[in-house]
């Protein structure tokens, strides 16, 4: 077994809150701009007909559109050189690179034109694990999403991989 | 900035489907305008989407596809494929290699299993270029409608 690239402390953050809890409206046109932009026009997202008679309370937002509407306005002035903002919340590990890895979705229940959403992050998990090109780290960041009833509508974990 | 999908399919039956059936292929053409559009829509101010220069620096080829634009092509290509009225429960995707604008993508997919009880159908689905590499394997799970 490699060294371990988890120091002590990032270990005992496991199950720790990141970001959030925060909470932001369902705004029809942001969800339709959404949708737009990624060139998936079905009718439910625009058309509240089409979404009454598909089952929905009113207009859907598209599925994965939550976890942008809960974006917070940031000043310019806290962009990095690579163009992202500054984290708040640094995660600390003995390694060179992260990248994204990949994301996991469920969807509980829709997201509707509308509902009120809170959304928290969790660091879910950090693992080390021994791949091809040696030891490498999994770190888990498990937002949950919960509409104006208490419903959590959807959880999403993003991978990030890390050596 | 378009999509190539067969509309004229009926969304799927669940008495007939089986596990091995493939989905009719869809297919995407980014463009810079529209990797413009969702660094806009999805409030991602990542300068590797927008400026070349910096995106060649990190070591990308160009500016590249984001990765979430890719993971909402793929709920798009199984919603297109499920119906209106059915759900999408869930989708997975790993990110083995980013699209460029220009590119032809590709999305197949396969059912991997089908429970006529609750509607419940899995599926392993993909997104390549259209010249074959893999850019995100994926796997959803969707419920269609029982009735």
């Amino acid at each position: 077994m490699s060294e371990s690239l988890i120091p002590a402390e990032t270990l005992e953050r496991v199950g720790e809150v990141l970001s959030g809890p925060v909470t932001t409206v369902i705004d029809r046109r942001e969800a339709q701009r959404y949708a737009y932009a990624v060139g998936d026009e079905n009718p439910v997202y625009f058309d509240e007909v089409a979404a009454q008679e598909a089952g929905y309370r009113t207009l859907v937002a598209p599925p994965t559109y939550v976890t942008h509407a809960v974006v917070q306005p940031r000043t310019a002035s806290d962009l990095r050189t690579d163009g992202l903002y500054r984290e708040g919340t640094r995660i600390r590990l003995l390694v060179d690179r992260v990248m994204f890895g990949g994301e996991e979705w469920d969807f509980l229940e829709p997201v509707c034109v509308g509902d009120e959403i809170t959304a928290t992050v969790r660091l879910a998990a950090v693992d080390q694990k021994e791949g091809r090109k040696g030891p490498f780290v999994r770190q888990v960041r498990e937002t949950t999403f919960v509409n104006q009833f208490g419903d959590e509508v959807a959880r999403s974990r993003m991978i990030g991989i890390a050596r | 900035m378009s999509t190539d999908t067969d509309t004229s399919a009926a969304a799927p039956n669940l008495q007939t489907l089986e596990a091995g059936q493939e989905l009719p292929t869809m297919h995407k053409f980014p463009d810079e305008a529209q990797l413009f559009l969702y660094s806009a829509a999805s409030h991602n101010p990542h300068r590797i989407h927008y400026d070349r220069e910096y995106a060649r620096f990190e070591g990308h080829d160009d500016i590249i596809v984001h990765g979430p634009l890719q993971g909402a092509w793929l709920t798009q290509f199984v919603t297109d494929w499920a119906g209106p009225a059915a759900r999408l429960l869930g989708v997975t995707w790993q990110n083995r290699a980013s699209g460029l604008p220009g590119e032809e993508l590709v999305f197949s997919g396969t059912v991997t299993s089908v429970d006529s009880e609750t509607g419940i159908v899995e599926l392993e689905i993909a997104e390549h270029t259209s010249d074959g590499r893999l850019l995100m394997p994926a796997t959803a799970r969707v419920r269609l409608p029982t009735a």
